[in-house]
């Protein structure tokens, strides 16, 4: 038997069972994927119980291709491999590691239970068994690799991100630690090296008892084997069947464990990183028109759309957004983490029992009184969290899972907006662009007023065609230090001979705050009366000084039926100098830094542009250590511009210019966005680093190279 | 309880206006638009005090307003106002206060409310006498000045706080009906936000001319209290006069001014 | 002509600044138009004021005693109303304050009297000709009367020089005793004064503002800033930045993101003026601005402005205040 065995080079599935032992095996091999069916039902009926949104999440038509794209995320790791490539690989170690042992498990049941006792046909012998043990073995071992390193992770390094203490709570608050989620975290990784080592354990006895005559890679089994050299054959007998019920058993029982445990990110994480928005927090969605004369927003978990219900449940606590998040990198009591992990937690605690389960399924109708309740409220998300969030798409652009945290708290917001939870600043500035069109409580006619200093006429786009139509924005109109921008970039166009002209009084302010904000109903009216001035007007395409106008002309106001190429002024800068229409010379010797503006970085992907015109210019540019996607908020987005700060706390501008005076011999923080000129002329100032920094925006850099240079400045 | 609040939407004038030919008025084109500051708060009171009655009571708002003034009463009906009446007829343009008030009072008795909240005044015209005058007219017990209102239903009373000079407050009680000029800073005024006030367009929102309140013909007329003879820019030079001289010769001249000015 | 009528203004004992200033205004149209002038005054013991209401140019002194111990709107309105039928005063004078706000529409109203509240500039054209600010003072929108028997204005305090009494002559003026039926008029109950709370600073109703921006760059600074706001009898209100550093409470903030104040007079120290803090106080009937640039924006709403080192200022401040 065991010289057969060795020469048929296979393995028994069940070596020296009794019926009955097969019998309760299968049993409670039975019961363990019943356990697993029931916890995959049970968050889907959840789910349904989500009204705001379309249930299956996707139609199913596009469901493949989100399927395939999900795919391709999940085995390059692309996503899990951002800004902490360690975690990146030992991740990639167990996930592979995993499946593929996972895989292997499924091979030899389909032989065992299927295709042998079916059709007589055993394929788990010869080479396929030799060549599917040195790849179990390999990557099993990688697996015990990647486990060790996220263990080590946990217990020695200890990066901040893994701190799961709430920013939220206060130290002391009941729900301050989540000690619960160390727990599992800890049972989690531990079950999946016990799983792991008893497979090789298991197979050391193995091949010390039978002595199959060759290794191959099967070094784990084969050091085990050797340590268990001198074993009577009843005490190896009898670890055999010990340690196969126990890897057996564990092995079941995690399956089991799957959905109920952090394990279940293997399902959620994967669904919701397939299923998600793809313009996530770029494009807010609009009311839809069926549930307009409902409250707008999130106010119970019974108004989440399914599809962010099921994203609540696949945040794995990577902590990729608590560390990305300007808010609580500054100290303010908001990590989106947080956030989804508090939602996750109301949503289970509603959803719990049977009733549920067959009613959710049923109808999705079934909704307990967890489902109704408020969501925001001091043992909830405090809606001072909610307002501390400054929309700048940080969390949604790291999350690995493609959980859309912003676009979450902006439909908290409306629903906060809708019941008047909003602080009086706000509110008052609200109200102030409700009646005026912009945020500065000026009259309309004087949104034009900026041109009065030019030497020439700036085209009024709404009595003539024009090939740009420049959509200037609230502060690049209005704020004084920004006119002098916008007048530079006026100048500008005309020696590059753009046929440009603006909206004058017609133009209102975009909305892309407002609604970021969550006064949806605003945006609306504000968008509606932009997109009615613009089609009175003939153009070709837009050009914004001011990048969060161009995030909602480009990404928003198509759904509200507004349609037309827009670019940020400092694209089409580039295509000027490009095009020889602008001629610059390589000849400012400054050492710049630059500071990607959120809604022109994250929200359009736009990072080259920028720095390729401060190189044409002949500026030395310095990065700082956030850069790119990973830039930091100035502080002004979502609304934040118009809420007064908390005394004593450093601002997001404050950290920021931190950042760039820490770089060595740096003298401009080069800016391309209205809201950064106000924010970090005035973070400079109060963070005392007037002396060692200026700020410059772009186009200011650019003016000063142009040739020739007196066109532009007559005397 | 029926709490009328009557309200009035009120023109900002723009720093760089212009006066129209004649001099009776600004050219409209400078002006914004906006419901009066304090009636944001005695709106609010009265939709506070409803909601602590268990929500029974009706909150009516009314105003005397052309119907650009309607924008206001959407926004009161948008934060909470049951139903909105909006008096109108030419000879209520640039109306003085007890014009006003005369037309409010033909309103108001008709509904017999148990309260009237006014603002203490208008942000615009700045008269703080509408309210008072309206008691006037109504014959109703009334407080001006109100910046604390505890309404005790049992007694059927409130006990309002009244805001005198340099900070000093009277306690005092009033038996309802009465009518309250409220001050602002009394509470917090809900948003009104956009999507409430395109829904405030379901809510009922009568117009009515003098006559069909009940005014005879010339009532309006005879109330009146004032003629705007003209309306001219205060004596005030252009941009700011200039204090030259050392610091001290400065500093002397601010404490001249600031004396000039207290006095 | 007919008589001229002021109604003195009392409160917890004491005469009320304002009640000087009516009588000055009252003397002018007294000037003009020949009229007499009387000076009522409503109060539970009336005659102890008589004596600080002796000024020159009071024809008589109207001594009307009140049921109740403190003012009282229904009161006052009945008590007015019945002088008026009485006396048939052709103008009626009342402060435009707190108190008299409480009743002297109400008056207007049920007598069908001529009427302008919050009276700046008062003249006399064959009847009187009331000047009053609109669009927040902004303009002056110049009201008169035709028609009317009588006028009621009510004038805003401060804006007349107080007529200077002599009350060591009491007999200079006489007195008249006027009993009225004022038993059961009150219409409410006077509970109690709630004193003046320090800890309550409202900036929205201080008449009187030292504001100090930016430029002060030091937290140590602000102790010197409040005493001398205090020295002057004014409020100290700061600019966003102050209140951001965390170095003042932001019930102390003028500007969008503050308070909107309309103070008498507004002293902005080192304000550059950001259109967000204009936005707060351009209202202030008078400003003065000191700032070392003179492009700073501030001196673009202010009244008075000097292009000067704030601190030097601080310092002859100071020396001024003694």
């Amino acid at each position: 038997m065991v010289l057969l065995l060795a020469a048929t080079k296979t393995r028994p599935v069940f070596w020296h069972f009794v019926p009955w032992l097969k019998v309760v095996w299968y049993l409670l091999a039975v019961a363990s994927v019943a356990v697993f069916v029931y916890g995959v039902l049970r968050p889907i009926a959840k789910y349904r119980r989500g009204h705001g949104g379309p249930w299956p999440p996707c139609p199913w038509r596009e469901l493949p291709g989100r399927l395939s794209t999900g795919a391709r995320l999940l085995f390059s790791h692309a996503t899990i491999d951002r800004r902490d490539r360690t975690a990146g690989w030992a991740h990639r170690a167990i996930f592979y590691g995993f499946i593929v042992l996972f895989a292997g498990t499924v091979i030899l049941g389909f032989d065992t239970d299927f295709t042998e006792p079916v059709f007589g046909w055993s394929y788990f012998h010869g080479e396929f068994y030799l060549a599917y043990k040195e790849i179990l073995n390999l990557l099993g071992t990688a697996l015990v690799a990647g486990v060790l390193v996220m263990m080590a992770r946990r217990a020695i390094a200890r990066p901040a991100k893994l701190d799961y203490s709430r920013p939220d709570r206060a130290p002391g608050d009941p729900q301050y630690d989540r000690r619960v989620y160390r727990v599992g975290d800890w049972w989690f990784v531990t079950a999946l090296l016990v799983i792991a080592l008893t497979g090789f354990v298991l197979e050391g006895v193995r091949i010390a008892m039978d002595h199959p005559g060759y290794a191959g890679t099967q070094f784990g089994g084969w050091i085990v084997a050797q340590a268990l050299g001198g074993a009577s054959h009843a005490t190896l007998a009898g670890l055999r069947h010990g340690l196969w019920w126990f890897h057996g058993l564990l092995a079941i029982t995690f399956v089991a464990s799957i959905p109920y445990t952090k394990a279940a990110h293997m399902l959620s994480s994967f669904a919701s990183l397939s299923l998600r928005d793809p313009l996530a927090g770029k494009r807010l969605p609009s009311i839809r028109p069926d549930r307009a004369a409902e409250p707008a927003g999130y106010g119970a978990l019974g108004d989440f759309s399914p599809l962010h219900l099921l994203q609540l449940d696949a945040c794995t606590k990577c902590g990729k957004c608590h560390e990305a998040c300007p808010a609580n990198a500054t100290g303010r009591p908001l990590s989106p983490r947080d956030v989804i992990l508090e939602l996750r937690e109301q949503a289970n605690h509603a959803s719990a029992g049977i009733g549920g389960l067959l009613g959710g399924l049923l109808d999705g109708s079934a909704g307990g009184a967890g489902f109704t309740a408020s969501v925001v409220g001091p043992n909830g998300v405090r809606a001072e969290t909610v307002w501390s969030c400054m929309q700048c798409n940080a969390c949604v652009e790291i999350c690995p899972v493609g959980i859309e945290q912003a676009p979450i708290i902006n439909q908290l917001r409306r629903r906060l907006v809708e019941e008047g939870e909003l602080d009086s600043n706000l509110q008052s500035t609200l109200e102030v662009i409700h009646k005026s069109g912009n945020s500065f409580g000026e009259n309309r006619r004087k949104r034009g007023r900026w041109t009065k200093e030019l030497d020439f006429e700036v085209t009024d786009a709404r009595k003539q065609p024009v090939d740009v139509l420049w959509f200037v924005g609230d502060y690049a109109s209005f704020d004084p230090r920004s006119q002098r921008v916008t007048r530079s970039l006026a100048r500008l166009f005309r020696a590059a001979g753009v046929d440009f002209g603006i909206l004058y009084d017609a133009e209102r302010n975009s909305g892309n705050d407002v609604r970021r904000v969550g006064e949806e109903g605003l945006f609306e009216s504000l968008a509606e009366q932009n997109i009615a001035a613009l089609r009175d007007c003939q153009f070709k395409r837009i050009v914004t000084s001011d990048p969060h106008s161009l995030n909602t002309l480009r990404n928003e106001y198509p759904d509200l039926g507004g349609s037309w190429a827009v670019m940020h002024h400092t694209a089409l800068l580039l295509e000027l100098i490009e095009a020889g229409r602008l001629e610059v010379a390589d000849r400012l010797s400054y050492r710049v830094t630059y500071h990607d503006p959120c809604h022109l970085g994250r929200f359009q992907g736009e990072y080259d542009a920028p720095r390729s015109i401060l190189e044409r210019l002949g500026c030395t540019l310095i990065e700082m250590p956030r850069n790119r996607d990973n830039s930091f908020c100035c502080g002004a987005g979502g609304g934040r511009i118009w809420i007064a700060d908390t005394p004593g706390q450093e601002r997001p501008s404050e950290n920021r210019i931190r950042e760039a005076v820490g770089l060595p011999e740096v003298e401009l923080f080069v800016v391309s966005c209205p809201k950064d000129v106000t924010m970090y002329e005035d973070a400079i100032k109060t963070s005392g680093n007037a002396e060692q920094i200026a700020l410059r925006e772009l186009t200011e850099l650019v003016e000063e190279a142009l040739v020739p240079s007196a066109a532009l400045h007559p005397a | 309880m029926k709490i009328v609040v009557p309200v009035k939407q009120v023109a900002a004038l723009d720093d760089d206006f212009e006066l129209l030919g004649d001099g009776s008025g600004v050219d409209p084109d400078f002006l914004q638009l906006d419901l009066n500051e304090w009636d944001a708060f005695s709106l609010e009171a009265a939709l506070a005090l409803r909601e602590g009655d268990g929500g029974d009571g009706e909150v009516v708002v009314v105003t005397v307003g052309d119907e650009e003034s309607e924008e206001a009463l959407l926004g009161c009906l948008a934060r909470g106002a049951d139903r909105a009446l909006r008096l109108w007829s030419d000879e209520c343009r640039d109306a003085d206060p007890l014009t006003v008030a005369r037309l409010l009072a033909a309103a108001v008795a008709r509904e017999s409310p148990d309260l009237v909240l006014c603002g203490v005044q208008s942000s615009d015209a700045v008269n703080g006498a509408t309210g008072v005058a309206l008691a006037g007219y109504l014959e109703m017990p009334h407080v001006a000045v109100v910046k604390q209102l505890d309404y005790a239903a049992a007694e059927s009373a409130a006990t309002v706080k009244r805001e005198l000079e340099g900070g000093l407050v009277e306690v005092l009680k009033v038996r309802l009906p009465a009518l309250l000029t409220i001050q602002t800073g009394i509470n917090e005024p809900r948003y009104a936000n956009l999507r409430a006030i395109k829904q405030a367009r379901e809510k009922p929102l009568q117009v009515s001319t003098p006559e069909q309140v009940g005014l005879e013909a010339g009532a309006l007329a005879a109330a009146a209290g004032s003629r705007r003879r003209q309306l001219r820019p205060p004596d005030r030079g252009e941009g700011a006069e200039m204090l030259a001289g050392s610091a001290a010769e400065v500093a002397t001249r601010i404490v001249e001014i600031v004396r000039e000015r207290m006095s | 002509m007919s008589d001229v009528l002021v109604i003195a203004e009392t409160r917890r004992g004491e005469l009320r600044e304002v009640s000087l200033e009516l009588i000055a205004a009252a003397l002018g149209v007294k000037q003009a138009s020949g009229a007499r002038l009387l000076v009522a005054i409503l109060d539970q013991e009336p005659e102890r004021f008589a004596p600080s209401l002796s000024a020159d140019g009071v024809d008589e002194l109207l001594l009307v005693p009140t049921p109740t111990e403190h003012f009282e709107a229904h009161v006052s309105q009945r008590a007015l109303e019945e002088l008026i039928e009485a006396e048939r005063p052709g103008l009626v004078l009342l402060g435009h304050t707190i108190d008299s706000l409480g009743f002297g529409p109400a008056v207007a109203a049920r007598r069908g009297l001529g009427f302008a509240s919050d009276v700046i500039s008062l003249s006399w054209e064959d009847g009187p000709v009331a000047g009053r600010g609109a669009y927040g003072d902004k303009l002056v929108a110049e009201l008169d009367f035709p028609g009317k028997d009588c006028t009621l204005l009510m004038l805003r305090p401060g804006t007349f020089e107080a007529a200077e009494a002599d009350p060591t002559h009491p007999e200079s003026v006489p007195t008249r005793s006027v009993e009225l039926a004022l038993d059961g008029v009150a219409a409410t109950e006077h509970v109690s004064f709630d004193e003046v709370q320090e800890s309550d600073v409202d900036i929205t109703k201080a008449p009187f503002l030292v504001s100090i921006g930016r430029a002060v760059e030091d937290k140590d600074e602000i102790p010197r800033f409040e005493a001398l706001a205090q020295r002057l009898g004014a409020t100290l209100s700061v600019s966003r930045p102050l209140v951001d550093a965390g170095w003042m409470p932001s019930a102390r903030q003028v500007g969008q993101s503050g308070k909107t104040v309309k103070p008498r007079v507004y002293l902005a120290l080192g304000i550059s003026g950001a259109v967000q803090h204009l936005a707060g106080m351009r209202t202030a009937e008078t400003i003065i601005a000191v700032n070392t640039d003179p492009e700073a924006p501030i001196f673009g709403v202010a009244h008075y402005g000097a292009v000067a080192d704030l601190f030097e200022v601080v310092d002859e401040l100071e020396q001024v205040l003694g």
